[in-house]
């Protein structure tokens, strides 16, 4: 068993911190207009959320799946399409009320950490496959076909009343 | 080969931030193992105060430090500190310090010194003045002053009702110490715990709206007078939501003789609003106004040789001038028990820093 490099921990901070909304923008891979699907770890039982029932798992109000485990949110950096897509549809925030929405969550003990920063599409994509909890989102073009994709309100991102478009 | 590299840089990144995580060796090309992770945030703030009759001068506020630690899955610690110029010297003190376990959203179980849950300011902002709308706390719910135990020490249970939008917490403590100010952080004098019940409703589809309410129960221990019996009712009502910021809260803080006589009640209400600026060159640029008003009962036995009524018209503009640092400038118009009005002017710089790492 080996232990991470101590050195990590400041790539860690720049991840957090550009989660929240920091540092410089990186690469916006979806284009306008394309479906975002939500993923989840395969192990993670859920097949269909509900829309509110999203907006509370990525608002850190539900923090826990079914079976006990912790959630892990997995967020693009700033300036990806599909991030600026989820502040406007899940959060309603711009990208100064996301930061200080979750400084506030994590001030006020409401959490224990904030989302975690994923560079690009097949980051957030191969990472939750990987991370036992792990949500994250990704363009429809993607997926691939070991993605968990969640059905939103019964509604998969083929179906032409998807709401994540 | 480069997908490879990224991916174990990411995985290695996302384990050492406390994920708890265990990557497959095909990502990080190693089996990894984790350990408790903290992360945290700085506040800080200073001013310029100028009061009418009182020379003007400037003043460093609190700085704070916050810290979230993850010791596993499902148990948390949280800590905050505080250091504060007091007279000739400065004063460090824990302002918050609680170890929970999360069962589940439903259930969550804590020890520690918490900020008492019977005002929304009171567990909104905490130390955090660059979270909040205004320079300080309305005066009901200001740190050093004793309309209600700002500090509880003592044990919760808090979360979210499955199914429904309802959010619950509740605890027993050791309550207030005699002079009333500060929470009994050494255990309680008189053997009577303090309860804290509170509750408030958050549609998830109304993200920023919020109505609630708390009750708190206890025995004051005796500062001369003997021991007076404590209730204290509080409600509130949230709009943060758009362009617009609404707080509004009620508290009633009733007292009566343990040895029996009047029961003599004191209250607080406060009205804060704020109007964040439509996208433009005044965006970051927030205007606010708030009228408190608290009733104290002159013969009140815990309340009555410290407070007295007050009164305040304030009213500013915050400019976020960066996206972690604030300015604000406020006027206010405070009157204190049956005087005239004081005038003041204030000008806050305040700033959240964030910090963190595995431990």
């Amino acid at each position: 068993m080996t232990r991470l490099p101590v050195g990590f921990r400041w790539t860690v901070l720049m991840g957090t911190l550009a989660a929240l909304g920091w540092g410089a923008p990186v690469d916006a891979q979806s284009e306008g207009g394309e479906a975002v699907a939500i993923v989840v770890h395969p192990d993670t039982d859920a097949a269909n959320l509900t829309f509110n029932e999203l907006r509370r798992i990525f608002r850190g109000e539900r923090q826990f799946w079914e079976d006990g485990r912790r959630v892990t949110l997995l967020m693009r950096a700033p300036a990806a399409a599909e991030r600026a897509l989820v502040l406007d549809r899940i959060y309603e925030m711009d990208e100064d009320e996301f930061r200080e929405y979750w400084i506030g969550k994590m001030f006020r003990a409401e959490v224990a950490a904030g989302p975690k920063l994923v560079y690009s599409a097949d980051m957030a994509r191969d990472l939750v496959t990987v991370i036992p909890g792990a949500i994250t989102f990704v363009p429809v073009a993607d997926v691939s076909s070991e993605s968990k994709v969640v059905r939103i309100d019964g509604l998969l991102p083929s179906d032409a009343d998807y709401i994540l478009r | 080969m480069r997908r490879s590299i990224t991916l174990a840089i990411a995985g290695l990144a996302l384990v050492s931030t406390g994920l708890s995580a265990q990557l497959s060796p095909a990502v990080t090309g190693q089996a990894v193992s984790t350990g408790p992770t903290i992360q945290g945030f700085l506040f800080g703030d200073a001013r310029y105060v100028t009061t009418e009759g009182t020379d003007p001068g400037f003043g460093l506020g609190q700085v704070v430090a916050h810290a979230n630690g993850s010791l596993s899955e499902h148990v948390v610690f949280f800590g905050e500190l505080s250091l504060s110029y007091r007279g000739s010297s400065y004063v460090t003190t824990v302002e918050r310090a609680i170890l929970r376990y999360d069962f589940n959203d439903a259930v969550k179980v804590s020890v520690g010194r918490y900020h008492t849950p019977i005002s929304y300011w009171n567990t909104a902002y905490h130390h955090g003045l660059w979270l909040q709308g205004s320079v300080d706390r309305p005066r009901a719910v200001t740190f050093g002053t004793n309309f209600i135990p700002v500090h509880f020490v003592g044990a919760m249970v808090e979360g979210h009702v499955p199914g429904t939008p309802l959010h619950y917490m509740g605890g027993v403590g050791n309550g207030r110490n005699s002079s009333g100010v500060g929470a009994q952080d050494g255990g309680d004098a008189n053997g009577n715990r303090a309860v804290i019940l509170s509750g408030s409703v958050q549609p998830i589809d109304l993200g920023g709206f919020r109505v609630g309410g708390g009750m708190y129960l206890d025995r004051v221990p005796d500062s001369g007078a003997g021991e007076t019996d404590e209730r204290i009712l509080s409600a509130h009502a949230v709009w943060n939501r758009g362009m617009l910021e609404v707080v509004a809260e009620y508290i009633d803080v009733s007292h009566e003789p343990a040895s029996g006589g009047a029961s003599l009640g004191s209250s607080a209400y406060y009205v804060h609003a704020g109007v964040r600026l439509p996208s433009g060159p005044l965006e970051d640029v927030t205007p606010y106004a708030r009228w408190e008003d608290t009733d104290i009962d002159a013969a009140d036995p815990v309340f009555g040789a410290t407070l007295s009524n007050y009164e305040a018209l304030v009213a500013g503009v915050r400019y976020d001038f960066d996206g972690l640092a604030a300015l604000k400038s406020e006027y206010r118009s405070e009157t204190f028990g049956t005087g005239s009005a004081v005038s003041s002017l204030v000008v806050q710089a305040s700033f959240a820093i964030p910090v963190g790492g595995q431990s």
